[in-house]
């Protein structure tokens, strides 16, 4: 019975403390990927030719980067939380910096389908929320003709459940973004 | 002679015990993860490494544990391992981290592990273990990325992320989605077990 309770304890011990050696060890090199990751993706959302500084903007709602180059704002950047086929899908919008248009969308996490709803990760599919306004709602049409309806893009086919998460999360998180964002988007122009 | 046994407890795993083909274990992540070729080889190597390291300090304990509470103490040796490869995926090969997902952490359940400790480890030298553990895990690997290549030629006509069948080849999606999998390892473990049958020097030589 003692020997039990020894052998056991020793055993976790042990254990916990290789794991918060190991933690330790690897926590800067996995923070640094997850930033890498992250700067990657916001990065692509606006086409400048010099690479705009990044800072939070502090809301209630969705996390909001304001873009910068050289002081001047030109656009801001919202992270979108939602769930998709496989679980959590975590992208980006930008905007631009009147929100008259999308600038660009960036998936920085998914756990779709490989070959149908992972497309949501290509560029074909991404390229397409280029433009769109971002005041209206972003509809979806099947099989082709985008100009059937307005704001739309094309979902990709066999995976609707995918195209759906990503327009309907869109079009939720920038609802609550959108307010808190006018009243501040005249702040670059300074 | 003692390197050749070492051999062939290292072989066993490989093709007459194959823990996939011939023992069925760790279907979970088996029919998961290898939708591609380099998920199954990724899972197969964080898999061997979990188990390599497992049975090597399980077999050094194994003296010192009342036998009452040996699962979870092999428990709790697994889980560190499985944590400790988690981590390094994710610091040093974000990208597979981010492909496998939560079947890294799965590991610790993947019955074959505690199976090799509890029949094997447990009851041999440290030698042999290892070499058990490697043969077991070798052959895991092996099975898991002949199933992703399968699957990854047939359903995107790739093979490791190479074009193999080019675009003349309308990709049979099915097979990288979940009935694929059943699919492709049925008649893997069909074809595996008849050439096995018919006990082809090759096999007998390795096994």
């Amino acid at each position: 019975m003692k020997k039990m309770i020894i052998v056991l304890t020793t055993v976790a011990i042990i254990s916990g403390t290789t794991l918060a050696i190991a933690y330790s060890a690897f926590l800067p090199l996995i923070q640094h990927n997850q930033q890498v990751a992250l700067e990657r993706s916001l990065g692509a959302l606006f086409e400048q030719g010099e690479s705009p500084e990044f800072s939070e903007i502090e809301t209630e709602g969705p996390t909001i980067y304001r873009a910068r180059v050289e002081g001047q704002v030109i656009g801001y950047a919202v992270r979108v939380v939602t769930t998709g086929y496989g679980g959590e899908i975590r992208l980006l919008v930008g905007i631009g910096p009147n929100l008259e248009r999308i600038t660009g969308m960036e998936v920085v996490e998914h756990v779709e389908t490989p070959g149908l709803g992972g497309k949501i990760d290509e560029p074909s599919f991404k390229e397409q929320f280029e433009g769109l306004q971002p005041q209206q709602d972003i509809a979806y049409v099947k099989g082709g003709d985008t100009q059937a309806k307005e704001n739309s893009i094309e979902a990709i086919s066999g995976a609707t459940i995918s195209t759906d998460a990503v327009v309907s999360g869109i079009n939720k998180t920038l609802d609550s973004a959108l307010p808190a964002l006018t009243d501040r988007a005249g702040e670059g122009e300074e | 002679m003692k390197n050749e046994t070492l051999l062939t407890h290292f072989g066993k795993g490989l093709i007459q015990n194959n823990p996939v083909f011939v023992q069925v274990l760790g279907m979970c992540p088996t029919l998961a993860v290898t939708t591609s070729a380099v998920n199954g080889l990724a899972m197969g190597a964080a898999t061997t490494f979990v188990l390599f390291f497992s049975a090597a300090i399980a077999t050094l304990v194994n003296v010192i544990v009342p036998s009452q509470v040996r699962i979870p103490v092999y428990a709790v040796i697994i889980a560190t391992f499985v944590t400790i490869a988690d981590l390094i995926l994710k610091a040093f090969f974000p990208p597979l981290s981010a492909a496998l997902g939560p079947y890294v952490p799965l590991i610790v359940v993947n019955c074959m592990i505690l199976g090799r400790i509890e029949a094997f480890a447990t009851r041999n030298p440290f030698l042999p273990s290892l070499a058990d553990a490697l043969g077991m895990g070798a052959g895991f690997t092996a099975a898991l990325m002949i199933l992703g290549a399968v699957r990854e030629l047939l359903g995107a006509g790739e093979i490791f992320g190479a074009v193999i069948l080019g675009s003349a080849y309308p990709p049979m999606l099915i097979m990288i989605l979940p009935p694929g999998a059943f699919l492709v390892l049925g008649i893997l473990m069909a074809l595996f077990n008849h050439l096995q049958e018919k006990d082809l020097p090759i096999l007998r030589k390795a096994g």
